[in-house]
């Protein structure tokens, strides 16, 4: 008897299962991007006005409490109402066309519709407020915001980032009066310090990699 | 036509869930309490570090109203499933009322127990998850982690309390705004395929600590109030930390009235109940006299 299939058959095999490996990979990554909860790392993320950190907190020298009023009281950190920029920007700039959006909203009383750049899955239940107290300053997960000229995300934000520092705390806690301090730097026996900081602020460190601490 | 009732769903194997004294019983027991021993286990014992917490409910205090069911749905997102799916035995409710039947077919007694996850400190849920979706806090909380349940639902059928539900069908609804607005945005929405169940209002433990802390101090009794607790109008359930000295739950808990539901399995429950106590007459019409 002949044989059913030819030798090219077993190429054109080979070519199909590649392709299906391929196609599923190809899913798999397509899916991967469009159930990414954040935008992409270290991009700037447009925004309905160029807003500069860089020029506010560095240049200018506001308080990051200036404008994000409730992170020491609340899980949010707060994103200022139009009559926050009002306060210097019904004195200055007061024609600069790209000062125009905000104008505009104070005008119409509708609020400026920021994009986020720091967003968490739903199911993760993030809390400012305990996070300064106990000691993590705003530079240790949002990165050298006073040198941002456009404001991006410097941390990937996942939960293997953040477990890093809730299973080893000490290297990363700074005593808190430096919370909101962008040029602190810390020391070169960083550890002792921050072991000296759990001990202090009492945190307790067994508990903190439990799911409850996060998720509920 | 068949009534959707949700009574005899979750029935437990046990002759006596809701134990009751009489008045003559209870004060022999308050003179001489006897203490059961504990019971021995296979597994290594649950330190109890930190806050433990626990609840305790007084089955002579409940009147089966139902206010902590309801409450507990609008405190922990817990969607209403529809005539159909309550006949299908697939009601939602994290905590449910028992009635049962006392004395003569012709004019009984109606007796209530409240029956949350009991938060076993050997919990029989959590071995038998094939991906650790269950699993204990520090602080003995029993988790559910949605993100890692895969719905097998091993852990529902292994409860000897019948506490845990699980989401059949999409029951969270839609993205109406409305809908939204509804829900309690500190409580996750579960979605479908999911097992979930009673948390002791884990939401209102993590926002009482995080306001202790940030204040400076350290959590006290009566800090954190669960759904049920709240809305309970003969405060029946009290909630709190069986390690702290002289907190409501742990005097009730050293109560003579204090029972274990299911003591017998050894799941080692942090909701205990406090049995009724009543004081019949000797010909036995009527339960009071």
């Amino acid at each position: 008897m002949a044989q059913i299939f030819r030798r090219s058959a077993d190429w054109l095999l080979k070519l199909v299962v590649a392709g299906g490996v391929l196609a599923v990979v190809a899913v798999a990554l397509a899916w991967r991007g469009y159930v990414a909860s954040q935008p992409p790392m270290g991009q700037p993320v447009k925004q309905p006005v160029p807003f500069s950190h860089k020029h506010h907190v560095k240049e200018v020298g506001l308080d990051c409490r200036y404008c994000h009023t409730a992170v020491e009281t609340s899980s949010y950190a707060g994103i200022p109402p139009t009559t926050t920029c009002m306060t210097c920007h019904s004195q200055l700039f007061r024609t600069a066309p790209m000062l125009a959006p905000v104008r505009r909203s104070l005008a119409e009383g509708r609020s400026l519709g920021w994009n986020r750049v720091h967003l968490l899955a739903d199911f993760v239940y993030f809390d400012h407020s305990i996070h300064l107290h106990q000691g993590v300053g705003c530079v240790t997960c949002h990165g050298p915001v006073d040198e941002m000229q456009l404001t991006y995300r410097a941390e990937p934000l996942t939960m293997r980032w953040c477990l890093e520092c809730h299973r080893e705390p000490e290297r990363h806690l700074r005593p808190r009066e430096h919370v909101f301090d962008m040029d602190w730097k810390p020391p070169r026996d960083q550890l002792s310090l921050g072991r000296e900081l759990v001990a202090r602020y009492g945190i307790d460190t067994s508990r903190l990699a439990d799911c409850s601490v996060c998720h509920r | 036509m068949t009534l959707a009732t949700t009574q005899n769903h979750h029935r437990m194997e046990v002759d006596t869930p809701l134990r009751t004294l009489t008045l003559a019983d209870y004060r022999r027991q308050r003179e001489a309490p006897r203490r059961e021993p504990p019971l021995p286990s296979l597994y290594p014992a649950v330190p109890r570090q930190g806050q433990a917490w626990g609840m305790s409910i007084d089955l002579g205090a409940c009147i089966g109203c139902g206010a902590c069911t309801v409450a507990c749905q609008a405190e922990n997102n817990i969607p209403v499933v529809g005539r159909e799916e309550v006949k299908r035995g697939r009601e939602m409710h994290w905590i449910r009322i028992d009635r049962y039947f006392v004395g003569p077919s012709e004019n009984p007694r109606f007796l209530f127990q409240p029956v949350p996850c009991m938060h076993c400190e050997n919990a029989p849920c959590e071995v038998v998850c094939p991906v650790a979706a269950t699993v204990h806090d520090s602080e003995g909380l029993n988790l559910q982690v949605y993100n890692r349940c895969v719905g097998t639902r091993f852990c529902s059928n292994n409860c000897p309390y019948k506490v845990r539900r699980f989401n059949f069908l999409e029951y969270a609804g839609g993205k109406d705004e409305s809908i939204q607005a509804q829900r309690n945005p500190q409580v996750t929405v579960r979605q479908r395929g999911v097992m979930e169940k009673c948390t002791y209002c884990l939401q209102r433990i993590n926002a009482a600590r995080i306001q202790a802390r940030t204040t400076g101090r350290e959590l006290r009794d009566g800090d954190v109030i669960t759904a049920c607790q709240g809305a309970c109008p003969t405060r029946a359930i009290v909630f709190g930390d069986l390690n702290l000295v002289d907190s409501a739950v742990a005097r009730a808990v050293s109560s003579p009235r204090s029972y274990a539901l299911l003591r017998e399995l050894g799941t080692r429950p942090r909701t205990t109940y406090l049995s009724r106590v009543s004081n019949p007459r000797d010909d036995g019409a009527g339960e009071d006299r």
